[in-house]
This record gives C-alpha cells, sequence and structure tokens, in this order.
C-alpha cells in the first residue's frame, strides 16, 4: 500500500461543490428535524406545532426529490448513487488518515444519504395516517386507512423516531470521524459551498 | 346447514360461561369497553369542534356528561394484577401501570379534572367545544404515552 487508492491521482483543486438550495436545505432540514423530534417527545399535548414542524420537513423531501434529478449534478441521486463494486472501493481507503477530496457524496455516506430521506420519508407517512386515540392529534390522513393500520402507525411512528436518532447519530459520528481521523472538513463545505476534491 | 347452526351455538356456550367466569377476561373487557365510552362521546365532540358534526347544544351537554360520568367511574379497579400486556394476550395495558399505580391513578385523576364542568362549559355555541376538546384529549395522551402500548 505504498501508493495507496487515492495517491496516484490528479492534483487538488478548491470547487464550488453544494449549491446554495442544497445548503438551504440541509441547514434548514436539521432545523426542522431536530424540531419535530423534541416536539414529538416532549412538546405540548396539543401537537399542532409538531405537525407543522412535520409538514415542513415533508415539504423539504419534496424539493430534495426534485433536486435530485434536476438540480446541478452533485445534487443528483445519478451521480452519488453507486454499486456494491463502488462502495467496496471507496472503502479501501476508507480508514487511511488522509482527506478523500471526495467530489460528493462518497459511495458510502451516499448509502446514509439515502437511509435518512426514506426514514424520513417514512416517518411522515405513517405520522399522516396515526390515530393515537387521543382525539386532538389525530393524522389528517389517519381516516383513509383502516382503524388496525391507524392504531398501528403511531407504534411505527414512534420506532422511526428511535431509528431516525440513529441515523443521525452515526450521520454526526461519521462526520466527526472525517474531521479528526481523516483530517477533512465536511461541515464546511456545507456551509459555504467550497470543498477541496481531486481530479480524476 | 341446521346442524352446522346447531354445533356453532352448542359451541359458543361452553366458551361463554368460561369467558364470564374468568376474573382476568372480564376486567380487560369491562376497561376496553370504558375506553369505547370514552372515545363514542370525545368522537361526538371533536366532531362537533371540527364542524364534521353539526353543533347541537343538548347532544353536546349530553355527550359531556357522559364523559364526566365515566370519570367518576373507579377505572383503576378494572387493571387487575396479572392482566398487563405480555401476561395476557389481547391487551394493550403496559406492565407500567402496576410498577407505579399511583402515577396511574394520577393520570386517571387528570381526566376526572379535565372532565369537570364540561357538560355545561361545551354549551353556548361550537366554539365552546373545541378547548373542552383540547383539555380532555391532553388527559387521554398523558395517559397513553405511559401505559397504553403503541400499535
Ligand atoms: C389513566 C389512563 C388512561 C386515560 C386517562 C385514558 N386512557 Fe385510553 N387506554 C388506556 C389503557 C391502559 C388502554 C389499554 C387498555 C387495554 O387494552 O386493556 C387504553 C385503551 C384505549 C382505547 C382502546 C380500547 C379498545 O378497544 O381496546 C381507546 C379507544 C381509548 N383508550 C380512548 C381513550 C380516550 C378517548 C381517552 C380520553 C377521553 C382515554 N382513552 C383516556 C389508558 C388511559
Ligand atoms: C437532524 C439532523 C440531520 C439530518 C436529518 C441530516 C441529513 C443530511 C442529509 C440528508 C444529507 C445529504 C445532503 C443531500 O445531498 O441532500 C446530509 C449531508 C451532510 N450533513 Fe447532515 N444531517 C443532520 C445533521 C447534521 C449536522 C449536525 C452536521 C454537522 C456536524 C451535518 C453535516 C453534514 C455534512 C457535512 C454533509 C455532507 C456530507 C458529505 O460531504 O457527503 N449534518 N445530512
Ligand atoms: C420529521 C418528521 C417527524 C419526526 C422526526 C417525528 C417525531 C415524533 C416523535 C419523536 C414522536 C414521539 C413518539 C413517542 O414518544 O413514542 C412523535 C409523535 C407523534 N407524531 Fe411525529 N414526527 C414527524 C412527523 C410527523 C407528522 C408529519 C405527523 C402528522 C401529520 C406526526 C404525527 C405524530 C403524532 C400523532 C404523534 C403522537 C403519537 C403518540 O401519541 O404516541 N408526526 N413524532
Amino acid at each position: 500500500m505504498s501508493d495507496g487508492p487515492v495517491k496516484q491521482m490528479g492534483a487538488i483543486d478548491e470547487v464550488r461543490l453544494w449549491d446554495p438550495l442544497l445548503r438551504a436545505f440541509h441547514w434548514l432540514l436539521v432545523l426542522f428535524v431536530v424540531t419535530s423530534w423534541l416536539l414529538g417527545k416532549f412538546g405540548p399535548d396539543q401537537m399542532t406545532l409538531h405537525f407543522w414542524s412535520g409538514y415542513v420537513v415533508a415539504g423539504l423531501l419534496i424539493f430534495r426529490l426534485v433536486w435530485g434529478f434536476v438540480g446541478p449534478p452533485p445534487a443528483r441521486f445519478s451521480h452519488f448513487i453507486r454499486g456494491p463494486g463502488a462502495i467496496a472501493g471507496y472503502m479501501r481507503g476508507m480508514f487511511l488518515r488522509q482527506p478523500s477530496y471526495w467530489p460528493g457524496h462518497n459511495p458510502l455516506g451516499a448509502l446514509s444519504v439515502i437511509a435518512m430521506l426514506a426514514a424520513l420519508a417514512a416517518q411522515i407517512t405513517t405520522g399522516l395516517i396515526s390515530d393515537p386515540d387521543d382525539y386532538i392529534n389525530v393524522g389528517p390522513l389517519a381516516s383513509y386507512v383502516s382503524s388496525a393500520t391507524r392504531s398501528k402507525a403511531v407504534g411505527w411512528h414512534g420506532l422511526g423516531s428511535t431509528l431516525i436518532l440513529l441515523l443521525v447519530l452515526i450521520h454526526v459520528a461519521v462526520i466527526l470521524f472525517y474531521r479528526f481521523w481523516k483530517h477533512e472538513n465536511l461541515v464546511k463545505p456545507m456551509i459555504t459551498g467550497k470543498k477541496l476534491i481531486r481530479r480524476r | 346447514m341446521r346442524l352446522i347452526l346447531t354445533a356453532a351455538a352448542l359451541a359458543t356456550i361452553p366458551l361463554a360461561a368460561i369467558a364470564q367466569d374468568d376474573p382476568i377476561r372480564n376486567t380487560i373487557e369491562a376497561r376496553q369497553g370504558f375506553y369505547k365510552m370514552l372515545a363514542i362521546n370525545m368522537g361526538t365532540l371533536a366532531g362537533m369542534a371540527k364542524g364534521d358534526i353539526e353543533y347541537d347544544e343538548t347532544g353536546a351537554s349530553l355527550a359531556a356528561a357522559n364523559i364526566e360520568a365515566l370519570a367518576g367511574y373507579d377505572l383503576p379497579s378494572l387493571f387487575l394484577e396479572g392482566s398487563a400486556s405480555g401476561e395476557v394476550d389481547g391487551t394493550a395495558a403496559l406492565p407500567d401501570i402496576w410498577e407505579d399505580m399511583d402515577d396511574f391513578r394520577a393520570k386517571f385523576d387528570g381526566l376526572r379534572e379535565a372532565a369537570a364542568g364540561a357538560s355545561t362549559a361545551v354549551t353556548g355555541g361550537a366554539g365552546n367545544v373545541g378547548p373542552v376538546v383540547g383539555k380532555l384529549g391532553g388527559a387521554c395522551k398523558a395517559c397513553h404515552d405511559d401505559y397504553r402500548e403503541k400499535g
């Protein structure tokens, strides 16, 4: 491994990677997912604010879905969703103590991105059809599903909130791993848009 | 056909008899029936608050009076030892109830407080129903969050 998988490639440049809308999407998502989560667990009994915060997350996800097809290349799903070969290849260099200089979400990180987006979409769906039998916090679409489904949805929504917590903790842990193990700051690019990447 | 009906009728007799004798089954059926009665009256009030059901003062007041009456019942006595989910099938009552019966009682007192005066509070217009439903619903939620199995 004297010349590791990332060593013999091209020059490193600073480029505009994340477009402004994607960055706004990310930080608004953080704000409203955290708000929804905290309101769900600790908020007032009348959960109106929780519902509205959840609807904002739903709107953000719809934007992200569209942006994944028509946005600039680094935002597109086709740009970062890769097969098992690419993921395995990326993982070989994963623990090297050097930055990845990857031009976008790397093939492994893409799995985490998709998992978070899918878990949030599922969370909104179960929320919309939940009926916790309290006559004040009934999901607006609960009457369109069977009564067994709308009570089960409450349980799924609770499990989903734990899953989201786990995924976010992993997400943040990995960002810290890049920062302190790989000496690569991924957060700054998510703020300024500019990232050091290796041309290939 | 007649044979099948007779057989079916005969088969239900011993089952019904067993159900009658089983205090655990009885307590579960009774409290679930209790909650269904709460739910039916809440449904009337919530429907009027949202405008799905047309407001009528007598109907609203009756539904609220029913909830007041139910809240006066000694519901915790229907939570017999040995009737928790995990111990028997067909119940969503979490074992935590028996671990902290005092808090469970306090949650039920919460419903009693929310229900106090409801039958007069809902008179005088549809606009008065919403706040009552909000208070009552908060008491349902507070107890379900801690003591009712989800899903
Ligand atoms: C003191 C606690 C407590 C309060 C207050 C409470 N519930 Fe419940 N509720 C429970 C428990 C525990 C169960 C599960 C009972 C079982 O399955 O044995 C339950 C079950 C139910 C069920 C399902 C019954 C069934 O068919 O199995 C409904 C409907 C319900 N509650 C409605 C309400 C409504 C409406 C209110 C408020 C007006 C309310 N509950 C207030 C504890 C409570
Ligand atoms: C509720 C919390 C969070 C959620 C739901 C979340 C979700 C996401 C999602 C969906 C993406 C992919 C962006 C896209 O292309 O759409 C992403 C990327 C990213 N997030 Fe988060 N995030 C959260 C919290 C955070 C926090 C607290 C940080 C900072 C420490 C952070 C830093 C980043 C970074 C740096 C990226 C880009 C990763 C890369 O370079 O591939 N996130 N996040
Ligand atoms: C990002 C989106 C969301 C997140 C992270 C989230 C999170 C949560 C959490 C943590 C709880 C508490 C669960 C528990 O303690 O068991 C909760 C409860 C609830 N949420 Fe959400 N939620 C989201 C979206 C929604 C939406 C869009 C709706 C409905 C339109 C909704 C409806 C509900 C309801 C009805 C409850 C109460 C269930 C109960 O009584 O246990 N949620 N949510």
